[in-house]
């Protein structure tokens, strides 16, 4: 077992890095610095779970939040539209998964690239007016050789599309088998003169790396792979760290706090470790790729008489600009069994309204793919079942109709950007605590009209594309009144050459603290067009490569 | 292209259709015996962890009425009621409370229009006409989603017996498929796509 040769580290003694959090980033970054040669330690709020341990509980997941988490296992979330408003206490507003491997486990795994136009869209489209939309500070080039190490050292099945920006090396397996719900969508698409491909995921469709292909259970959205064919940071990257011997994984473990010192440098890691015993581990740096949420609550709550307003947060930007992607769904009905419930959650993609025509009157764009309308779930399904096509809610005739509908669905789902703003934000709540003391993640969210613009604009594209597969029914549905929850969570601490405008340069490194770095969907500077884990991913890589580097010329 | 709750039009045209399949229903043997069958674990083994008696035959015919039996299980046999009680007992004291609360309300409502003691007690018609009338409440919804996780959730959790529900909507979950997964994709390959 790999475990047995995992390192441990007194908490006394300075290890070269504390990371927090182990998801897609914490896990790469991990990875890299640990075979490297530095010591590491990795601090997981979650359990080691692993393939053994995921199973096709609804229940448990979605209702129980086995995974996520939530006011049943002390850990509150409230939200509110605006600043103006008390906010409500919910179970879940910004979900992602407690457990080593973060949400990498649970994702979906669509894993479209960043196309060039995503790095410098406020220069070539312009700025919209009330926002933050700006240019990153580094382009497609840039990053695309880290994208290409994601899909080798991950495990990204796909083919090169029409419109995909170029690549430095061909995806290491052939896409996945298509499935009925998206035979439909490319057929309509094909008809309406679209050039619909396959979509990339971060699921093996054949033996890779010494794992081994999916098995197309359908249970990837929300669920554990059970036989690791999802590229997970769990089963790609934290076994490759533990196994360096320079690395100690340290689960159940809850950061309170990052420590400074009076020359504004952090020195430790505060957290309670698993039986509640409050700890601190010595660094020489800190990396914090808790996620979007969870950064900028770690960093606000890390304030000090040297950063009063929070750590690293002399922009103000730390936990603002937070952005969802927005998101439709059109659901068909077909007059035979679709099964869209089986395999992965889409195989095709229709990419040709990426950047939708300024003409319009709004900024936005997207991609549309073939799903299940409820990730294929029975129970999710049987809850919304009759009001989908406006039919009964109990008794016989919904009876009747869920028992047809379920496999004879398909949704085509708009996937679409969102601005920045800084009303959008993760702020500390000032009334609700989780089960530590910690303040509650307060999430303030309303979504810019031009995003509902575009997420209505994808809803009626798909409902075109609908109508062109010849369902025979139809029905629609997007937030219009805007979103109350998601589990991207993105721009909080922002990517940015600027200070006053961004928390971290781009290298990762705090403007603020020179030896504070973040990397997560935090670091996100747009939203992209709603696939974000694959450009996390790469980004972590990169950063990995700059943070090595710099600690390599003692410039950390 | 918002979807829309049900409107109560829709809902009514169902209940004829509930009261006639129902009547089917007790000619079919198989079905007779997954009722026998549940009906013997409930009065042999089974206590309840959560509920009383009377509150469980009560929650557990309403649930018979939002998944009725028909040719094919529904609720009842699917042991929906078992998941209930076990839920209810895991840390959901709030919708406990506010189902115990609208119980005692339906009770006095049952006896006031009906004048019989209990919602188990009457006749389906009128079983679905007092659930009319309740059905834009918190209790009913409440009920509507317990019954409808009973019947799609793992039978680990009570409910979903012999995994009735799963048949019911012709989900195998089982673990491994090949494509072609359905009718549209069986082609894909001979038309060269």
């Amino acid at each position: 077992m790999v475990q047995a040769f995992a390192a441990t580290f007194p908490e006394r003694d300075e290890v070269d890095f504390v990371i927090v959090g182990s998801g897609s980033a914490g896990g790469i970054i991990a990875k890299e610095l640990s075979t490297a040669g530095h010591t590491v330690v990795v601090l997981e709020q979650g359990p080691h779970l692993q393939a053994a341990d995921f199973t096709h509980d609804e229940w448990g997941i979605d209702h129980n939040y086995d995974m996520k988490w939530s006011t049943r296992q002390g850990y509150p979330q409230t939200f509110r539209k605006s600043e103006n408003e008390e906010a409500e206490l919910r179970d879940s507003v910004c979900g992602y998964a407690h457990n080593v491997g973060g949400s990498s486990v649970h994702f979906s795994g669509n894993f479209w690239r960043f196309r060039p136009i995503d790095f410098m869209e406020a220069t070539v489209r312009g700025t919209v007016g009330g926002t933050n939309f700006a240019d990153w500070p580094i382009s497609y080039e840039d990053l695309e050789p880290y994208y290409t190490k994601v899909d080798w050292e991950i495990g990204v099945s796909g083919l090169q599309g029409p419109w995909d920006p170029p690549r430095s090396r061909e995806y290491p397996c052939p896409p996945m088998p298509i499935k009925g719900s998206d035979v439909l969508l490319e057929r309509a698409a094909k008809q309406l003169g679209l050039t619909p491909y396959p979509a990339p995921v971060a699921i093996l469709s054949q033996p890779f790396n010494g794992r081994p292909g999916c098995i197309h259970c359908g249970f990837c959205n929300g669920f554990g792979c059970e036989v690791n064919a999802k590229s997970s940071s769990m089963i790609t990257m934290i076994p490759l760290a533990l196994a360096s011997g320079n690395c100690e994984l340290r689960t159940g473990c809850t950061v309170s706090r990052v420590h400074t010192n009076e020359a504004g440098r952090a020195t430790e890691v505060v957290y309670w470790d698993g039986e509640s015993i409050e700890r601190a581990q010595r660094t020489k740096a800190v990396i914090l790729c808790a996620n979007g949420a969870e950064t900028p609550r770690l960093l606000l709550m890390s304030e000090s008489p040297l950063f009063p307003d929070g750590l690293a947060n002399t922009s103000g930007f730390v936990g603002q600009n937070l952005m969802f992607n927005g998101h439709s769904s059109v659901t068909g009905l077909f007059d035979a069994p679709v099964n869209a419930w089986k395999s992965v959650p889409t195989t095709r993609v229709v990419h040709d309204f990426y950047e939708l025509n300024p003409n319009l009157g709004f900024y936005g764009g997207g991609g549309i793919d073939g799903r299940h309308p409820t990730r294929g779930v029975p129970l999710g399904f049987g809850l919304v079942s009759g009001q989908i096509f406006d039919g009964a809610s109990w008794g016989v005739d919904y009876k009747n109709n869920l028992a047809y509908e379920f496999s004879h669905v398909a949704a085509f789902d708009g996937h679409t950007t969102s601005l920045p703003l800084g009303s959008n934000n993760v702020t500390l709540d000032p009334t609700y605590k989780d089960k530590f003391g910690r303040p509650a993640i307060r999430c303030t969210y309303m979504d810019h009209e031009d995003d509902l613009a575009t997420m209505k604009w994808f809803l009626n594209k798909s409902t075109e594309l609908m109508e062109a597969a010849g369902a025979i029914k139809i029905a629609g549905t997007y937030p219009e009144t805007g979103q109350e929850g998601n589990v991207h969570l993105l721009g909080t601490c922002r990517m940015g050459d600027d200070p006053n405008t961004s928390v971290i340069d781009s290298n990762n490194r705090s403007h603020d603290v020179p030896n504070l770095f973040m990397c997560d969907g935090s670091t996100l500077v747009t939203s992209g067009r709603g696939q974000p884990t694959m450009t996390i991913m790469a980004l972590a890589f990169r950063a990995a490569e700059m943070i090595n580097n710099a600690a390599r010329r003692n410039e950390i | 292209m918002a979807q829309k709750p049900l409107s109560r039009r829709t809902f009514l045209g169902s209940v004829g259709g509930a009261v006639r399949s129902s009547a089917i229903v007790l000619t079919m043997p198989m079905l007779l015996a997954a009722c026998n069958r549940a009906e013997q674990a409930r009065l042999s083994s089974e206590k309840f962890k959560t509920l009383s008696e009377e509150e469980a035959e009560e929650l557990e015919a309403i649930a018979a009425r939002i998944i009725p039996t028909t040719d094919t299980p529904g609720a009842k046999e699917a042991g929906v009621i078992y998941f209930m009680d076990n839920v209810l007992g895991d840390k959901r004291e709030q919708e406990l409370s506010l189902l115990l609360k609208g119980l005692i309300e339906l009770k006095a409502n049952v006896a006031l229009t009906f004048g019989v003691a209990y919602f188990h007690q009457l006749e389906e018609a009128q079983q679905d006409q007092a659930l009319i009338e309740i059905e834009d409440t918190v209790f009913f919804d409440t009920i509507r989603y317990l019954t409808i996780a009973g019947m799609f959730s793992l039978p680990g959790y009570g409910g979903n017996r012999d995994y009735v529900g799963y048949d019911l909507i012709q989900f195998d979950n089982q673990h491994v498929w090949q494509p072609p997964f359905g009718h549209y994709d069986a082609d894909y390959a001979e038309k060269g796509q």
